[in-house]
């Protein structure tokens, strides 16, 4: 299954969400794959905390991936590139989707779970 | 075939809840089932027995309520995101040593794994968010 | 086939374009709820690479005051229309 993560951290439950439902899967022991779209990808960058009264951050969320076995994150190269990013800003090692490989990702995924 | 809706928005707030509505009906008219209603995100909202809108607004809880009297469609909460909104049943109230509770049957509040087990069960899933 | 489902004009929001970059060349788009404000021109042209793959829903574009208004690109769906797409599809995508 493809879980497509489109919202940022802290200001929306979307990406907290969109996670638990990557986490569920891979406990139920689908194969989940993460595709990091739009201000998703700001959900990678490295050095985020905590947020003010104690808001918790999907950071922690982004380690337990891999013991989910997690393993294929996803990250469109076009969404890194409008927001002045790079593979080197991001906590984690990903996969970059370059143009032409996005629609193939979608096309050969399901479920595809949009968040 | 067996659809299934992912309904995300919260009713009045947004037109989630309205499009899911129109869609079920469309899709029962056009010989399908609904097997199955999930409420996420704040789609829990969904699932209040308390809400109570004006006399001239369509009432939202009542309609998916028809939809299981009619068509036997399984009206499942996610709890985690239920519980954290104040959308509990009464057995959770009484766990948390809460008065009153919003959530009664025919909806039920449910784990996550049965949004991901729908796709073994059902035709087709739709998601309809704010 | 996939149908993405798309309910944010490209006036107010960036996931129009996600959408569109995202479509197979065989995929279609259903505009609905605001994303009925991108089937009128010029925001219709947003959508000019997918000439023929593109639909709104009916009662959305009624609605909002804008019947007849849309681009002639657009094909006009009720919602028997749209549950129609989604018989037709692998299955849905949605973009909110």
């Amino acid at each position: 299954m493809l879980v497509m993560l489109r919202h940022s951290p802290h200001g929306s439950s979307w990406l907290r969400e969109g996670l638990d439902v990557a986490l569920v899967g891979a406990a139920l022991g689908r194969k989940v794959h993460v595709l990091f779209l739009g201000d998703g990808v700001q959900a990678l960058i490295a050095g985020q905390t905590s947020g003010p009264l104690g808001q918790k951050g999907t950071h922690p969320t982004l380690d337990m991936l891999e013991m989910y076995d997690i393993d294929t994150l996803l990250v469109d190269g076009e969404s890194l590139a409008q927001r002045g990013l790079t593979i080197d800003d991001l906590q984690l090692p990903v996969s970059l989707v370059d143009a032409a490989s996005l629609p193939r990702v979608l096309a050969e995924h399901s479920p595809i779970y949009s968040f | 075939m067996k659809y299934a809706l992912l309904v995300q928005g919260a009713p009045y707030s947004q037109q989630a809840s309205h499009s899911a509505l129109r869609f079920a009906s469309a899709l029962i008219a056009r010989g399908h089932t609904l097997g199955t209603v999930f409420f996420y995100h704040d789609g829990v909202y969904n699932a209040s027995r308390l809400a109570t809108p004006p006399q001239d607004e369509p009432n939202l809880v009542e309609a998916w309520r028809r939809l299981h009297q009619e068509q036997g469609t399984s009206l499942l909460v996610c709890i985690a995101a239920a519980l954290r909104r104040g959308i509990i049943d009464e057995r959770e109230a009484r766990r948390h040593g809460k008065e009153g509770h919003a959530v009664e049957s025919p909806f039920e509040l449910t784990g996550l794994g049965q949004l991901i087990d729908v796709h073994t069960t059902h035709d087709r899933l739709v998601t309809f968010s704010p | 086939m996939l149908l993405h489902i798309l309910n944010r004009s490209p006036a107010s929001s960036r996931v129009p374009f996600d959408a569109l970059r995202a479509m197979g060349d065989n995929d279609r788009l259903l505009l609905l709820e605001d994303g009925v404000y991108g089937a009128v021109a010029p925001l219709a042209e947003t959508f000019a690479s997918i000439r023929g793959r593109i639909f709104v829903l009916k009662e959305d574009l009624v609605s909002r005051g804008l019947e007849h208004r849309q681009a002639e690109t657009m094909e006009l769906v009720d919602m028997q229309g749209f549950v129609a797409l989604t018989e037709q599809a692998t299955q849905t995508v949605s973009w909110y």
